[in-house]
């Protein structure tokens, strides 16, 4: 279920949007932060209905974008890394496994103190800074092991 | 127009053409998974890529539009390697299990990998997998994403021709799966049309799960046995078991979709349940001793103590062998096709919806600029006749206007959507001619007009405001061409046909083209008046000499008047409103003779039961509600000593005149062409090629204008219901639920287990100020009768209103109603109170 | 060979005082007499063991944690020129097959048979596969159509042995029909 406030705060964003349907993302953006990292089946059901949408279209607005967490619990900080073809060219594939090893965790989990989870996204739009991943919600760009070391001791 | 060159040779088509459609025009093929002529295109399957000179990229055909000057390459070579290619993308992820897969044989990817596709794969990286095992998505689709091309199709299907979306595309890329929300069982229309578009075996039908393969099969093209919309499928058996039916892309008027009840219902031929023998008196007994007992029955009595009773689920032939032999051997106008509407209703009905005139196709209703769809639930009783609705209202400018009691799935289609009270059509048609006379006259006088007293009680007796009717009338006056669809409630409560066709006069006044489609519940309930079955006119509704219909047989028979009544296929207990009295008015009659598949009500209390055939057992010829004649063909073998029911009736014929005949279905239909001006040339041809510009309007087969003129209905006393009641009072309506509809689908073991108790619906509202929940059981007690339902809710539906199926046994809900009078009114209350 | 004509041949008339030819020909027929013997005493004794190329009587095979390979695709049956095979699928999610499909009646009519083994080239999981029994003759129709279990029970010859051998046999006649057991211990090379 979505809290009040969160409800309150779609029905407020609602009217920056020519229809209801077009408020989908920002709603579950919302409804995700409402509850904490990630999406569960009721908040897209409660989405859908504010937005006069069928649950199944809001489903797959959700799970077509990386942002979206859904049914899948999220350590504190979410680790994006991106895999695309210029961070790709650039180590990205590299970075990915030496975040792999330093976390002690496999693409897609999430550390056991619940603090990280690691996952792969598609291009983030700064190619020009590849490699490059998204932590939470702040970019962290030209990416070598020696700054992910210094990354992830900054955040533990 | 645009001229193009397709591979050198050159064409000229409308702007805007596809140059899938333009190619495939010349006669060129092109591969395609995505496309499909009724979606909306999107492009994503790639494999009708084509060259376009001077355009350095191949361009996807099926999106793309000509323009004039293009020349444009479908078999070039790299074209060509450019569909390998596609392929093997494909197959990167497809999991090759087609031996186990039951779409192996008949699926597309496999046949174009034949065709175009690589010979061997390069991917040598472990497939990705959606999930290990195939899940159950509902009742009847199983579903293995693994084997998903991303065509989107049944997406697409579910909502543009459904209008259920209750399928989506989750994730993205290879990872992209349609399936439901969260991949939860599935609540919808269980049509099935998903599975049938689905061009690999990802949608599977959970019934027909490992039973065949496509080359075990024997088929034959035939007519949905349902509802009046007359869905051309092909039904195929295996050892004797009919397996599945199946829509045919661009073949018939439904093209590939089907109903639930069409594409899983057609299983009650294999029930256990069939009359395999004749009986007298419910002893097994020879065919002989059997017609020699009708004999007995019938010989020496009057015409006029002699009835006959045929269901509109018979093929043409045997409806005008019937009436034939009622009126020439026994000499007896006494003749009905149906037990739920009286004669006259059905002969008000004809005049209204001027069924006399000739089909009226469905495409060419929706042409209109303003279809008002009045007194049919088209979403659960027409399922595809909606599909074309909401099609074609999809693609065009037009409005469409549903006027109906109950809320239903086309109303999101709809421009307008009137909630009246139940049985009051006509005040809703009166109102609308009112105010759109009103517009001829002035401001002051149209206030007038309005505020006249009339009016008020129209509106109060529909049960709907004055802006809505206004609304409507500005929308049919402001249009050049109407159509009006026009259902069964109009034969429950003939009143409104008067209604009917009072509109369709004033608007024809005011020089617009007006066309009344009716829509009907019985496959061929039109066939059966166009033949003749109805007291008061003969084949090609020539006039006869007026005899009882239905109700006036009960009455009689209630006084003793009735010696011999033959009912075929008709179940006139069960369908006839007031059971009771249908009941004791048939145990009077001296000697019944039931002609039927299964076991009815009726069917009890016959002297003689004699076994007919189903539908995929004899060959035939049904008529559509647009009038449409179109043919069924036999597939299976009689089951133990059942006969067609052509048969039998000859037999029973040639009883009493030797001669009596014609010997087969292709004779009574050469008899039927001459003595019925109607079906003269009507043209039997099965459309059976794939039209791939869909076209599937097969005008051959509608039938002509009778050659005499109806004479105008009398009016009928309106029954319709005040909007006051009490606090758990509802006016009760009834008509086909969406998987059921007449007795058929209640042996289809398929539908049963989609539904199998009676289910009540009303208003969400209602439900909410009552304290009820949609699912609990609740007790509706009528008059006369009371039942245990599970409720039902709907949105926005009229509230006061209370819907319960005819088909289910459990809930009889013929005993709620009491001859002579109208609604009912039941109250519901919480079954443990 | 003579170079002389119209006279008398000395050798010739040598090879006739030593009947030379007859004991060529006598050597021959005592030469059989003595030689290993090239019919099998079938089936009294000796039983033929087939190579595994042989087409025989068709066998439905298991994987090695037992669980049958068929998956009722009915491939065979669209492969079969003579219609001679029946197969109807069936769901078993019970770990029978390799597949949650498998076959409900698998069926094969030994007379209609003739023994081309497309059904064997057209099955995908090498379920079925043309065994080495060979014997056919029975007393009635009924049974010349073998159905899955009986296909489905272990070979009497297993994979591991070649083949091209004569077996030691025991011919046993009873009330059920008559039956050659082979003694799979003691075979003997085929004598040519």
């Amino acid at each position: 279920m979505l809290s009040d406030k969160a409800k309150k705060e779609i029905e407020a964003a609602l009217k920056k949007y020519p229809n209801k349907r077009s408020a989908v993302m920002d709603a579950l953006r919302i409804a995700q932060h409402d509850r904490g990292g990630h999406l569960e089946r009721s908040d897209m059901e409660d989405v859908a209905a504010m937005l006069e949408m069928n649950p199944v279209e809001v489903n797959a607005a959700a799970a077509f974008y990386t942002m979206y967490n859904i049914r899948k619990p999220v350590g504190k900080y979410h680790v994006q890394v991106c895999r695309n073809i210029s961070c790709s060219l650039l180590g990205a594939e590299h970075i990915i496994k030496y975040m792999e090893k330093s976390l002690n965790i496999k693409t897609g989990e999430t550390t056991p103190d619940n603090r990280f989870t690691l996952s792969t996204v598609e291009c983030l739009g700064s190619c020009g800074t590849a490699p490059m991943m998204q932590i939470n919600d702040d970019y962290f760009e030209n990416l070598t092991e020696q700054k992910v070391d210094e990354i992830i001791k900054k955040l533990v | 127009m645009a001229t193009i060159k397709i591979n050198g040779k050159e064409i000229t088509v409308e702007d805007n053409t596809l140059i899938l459609d333009a190619a495939r025009k010349a006669g060129y093929e092109i591969p395609t998974f995505c496309y499909q002529a009724d979606l909306m295109g999107i492009g994503s399957c790639r494999m009708c890529l084509v060259e376009i000179e001077g355009q350095r990229k191949l361009q996807p055909s099926c999106i793309t539009p000509v323009l004039h000057g293009m020349s444009i390459n479908t078999d070039s070579s790299t074209v060509a390697s450019a569909r390998a290619g596609v392929l093997e993308f494909l197959l990167a992820n497809h999991a090759l299990d087609c031996p186990v897969c039951d779409k192996g044989g008949e699926c597309e990817l496999q046949d174009m990998v034949h065709k175009y596709g690589p010979r061997t794969g390069r991917h040598a990286e472990p497939k990705f997998k959606f999930h290990e095992k195939d899940y159950v998505l509902s009742q009847v689709i199983i579903k293995n994403s693994n084997r998903c091309v991303q065509c989107m199709k049944c997406v697409r299907v579910c909502r543009e021709v459904v209008g259920r979306n209750v399928l989506g595309a989750l994730g993205r890329g290879d990872h992209q799966e349609p399936t439901s929300f969260n991949r939860t069982f599935l609540d919808c229309d269980m049509d099935g049309n998903c599975i049938e578009v689905c061009p690999v075996g990802c949608f599977m039908r959970l019934p027909y799960r490992y039973k065949s393969r496509p080359w075990d099969l024997k088929g034959a093209d035939t007519i949905c046995p349902y509802c009046a919309t007359g869905c051309r499928m092909v039904i195929e058996e295996r050892d004797g078991q009919l397996l599945r039916a199946r829509a045919q892309l661009g073949v018939g008027l439904n093209s590939e979709t089907l109903c639930a009840r069409g594409r899983f219902g057609c299983d009650f031929v294999n029930s256990a349940e069939r009359i395999t023998k004749p009986l007298i008196r419910h002893q097994a007994a020879t065919w002989a001793e059997a017609l020699a007992s009708v004999k007995d029955g019938f010989s020496g009595k009057e015409g006029k103590h002699i009835g006959g009773v045929a269901a509109a689920t018979l093929t043409n032939e045997e409806l005008y062998l019937f009436q034939k032999l009622m009126r020439t051997v026994f000499g007896s106008p006494n003749i009905d096709s149906s037990s739920r509407w009286n004669s006259d209703a059905a002969s008000a009905f004809i005049h209204a919806a001027s069924m006399n005139e000739g089909g009226v196709s469905i495409f060419d209703c929706m042409e209109a600029d303003t279809v008002l769809i009045i007194g049919s639930h088209i979403s659960d009783e027409n399922p595809v006749s909606e599909y074309i609705v909401r099609r074609i209202s999809s693609n065009r400018r037009m409005n469409l206007i549903i006027a109906s009691p109950r809320a239903m799935k086309l109303d999101s289609s709809a421009n307008v959507k009137l909630r009246h009270l139940p049985a009051a059509e006509k005040a809703v048609l009166d109102a609308i001619t009112l105010v759109i006379n009103a517009g001829k006259l002035s401001e002051a006088e149209k206030l007038k007009a309005i505020k006249d007293s009339k009016m008020v009680d129209l509106l109060t007796a529909a049960g709907v405001g004055v802006d809505e009717i206004t609304d409507i009338a500005k929308r049919l006056s402001a249009s050049q061409s109407v159509a009006i669809v026009a259902g069964t409630e109009f034969l429950r409560f003939p009143d409104g046909t008067s209604g009917l066709a009072l509109l369709k006069d004033v608007l024809k006044n005011l020089g617009k083209k007006v066309t009344v489609m009716p829509t009907l519940d019985r496959c061929n309930q039109r066939g059966a008046w166009e033949m003749g079955v109805h007291p008061s006119f003969g084949p090609g509704y020539a006039t006869a000499e007026k005899g009882m219909d239905t109700e006036a047989l009960l009455e009689a028979a209630m006084r003793g008047e009735i010696d011999a009544l033959y009912v075929v296929g008709e179940d006139i207990i069960s369908d006839y409103p007031d059971r009771e009295f249908a009941r004791t008015a048939l145990s009077k009659v001296r000697f019944l003779v039931v002609q039927d598949i299964f076991m009815s009500e009726t069917a009890k209390l016959a002297h003689v039961i004699l076994p007919g055939a189903s539908f995929s057992e004899k060959e035939g010829m049904f008529t559509n509600q647009e009038g449409r004649a179109q043919s069924i063909r036999k597939l299976l073998a009689l089951p133990g000593k059942a006969k067609r029911d052509l048969d039998i009736i000859r037999a029973v014929g040639e009883l009493f005149d030797g001669s009596f005949g014609p010997k087969n279905a292709v004779l009574v239909l050469d008899e039927i062409r001459q003595v019925n001006p109607m079906y003269s040339d009507v043209s039997l041809l099965f459309n059976n090629k794939k039209n791939s510009d869909n076209r599937l309007d097969n005008r051959a087969a509608l039938v002509k204008c009778a050659a005499g003129v109806l004479p105008a209905a009398g009016e009928f006393a309106s029954k319709a219901v005040s909007s006051r009641m009490e606090e758990h009072s509802f006016a009760l309506v009834t008509g086909s639920h969406l998987f059921h509809l007449g007795r058929f689908s209640r042996k289809s073991e398929t539908l049963l287990g989609l539904i199998k108790g009676a289910t009540v619906e009303i208003c969400e509202d209602d439900a909410a100020r009552l304290g009820f929940v949609s699912g609990e059981k609740v007790k509706v007690k009528g008059k006369n009768h009371e039942v245990l339902a599970t409720l039902k809710t709907s949105t926005g539906s009229k509230s006061r209103v209370a819907f319960i199926p005819e088909s289910f046994e459990d809930a009889e809900v013929n005993r709620f109603f009491r001859r002579g009078e109208g609604v009912p009114r039941v109250s519901i209350t919480r079954a443990n109170q | 060979m003579s170079d002389k004509k119209g006279g008398i041949d000395i050798l010739d008339l040598i090879k006739k005082v030593l009947f030379t030819d007859f004991v060529k020909g006598l050597r021959i027929t005592l030469g059989y007499n003595v030689s290993k013997s090239i019919t099998h005493r079938y089936p009294d004794e000796e039983k033929w063991i087939p190579y595994r190329r042989f087409r025989g009587v068709h066998t439905l095979n298991r994987d090695e944690h037992g669980r049958e390979l068929c998956v009722a695709c009915e491939l065979c049956v669209k492969a079969c020129p003579t219609s001679c095979i029946t197969v109807v699928p069936m769901e078993d999610d019970t770990g029978r097959g390799i597949a949650d499909r498998v076959a409900k009646i698998w069926k094969v009519n030994l007379v209609r048979c003739l023994y081309c083994g497309y059904c064997e080239d057209a099955c995908p999981t090498r379920a079925v596969r043309l065994g080495r029994e060979y014997e056919l003759a029975c007393a009635d129709f009924k049974c010349t159509v073998r159905n899955r279990e009986e296909l489905l029970l272990p070979q009497p010859v297993p994979e591991s042995i070649e083949g091209g051998l004569v077996a030691k046999a025991k011919f046993e006649r009873s009330l059920s029909g008559i039956k050659v057991t082979a003694d799979l211990s003691a075979t003997k090379k085929r004598a040519w």
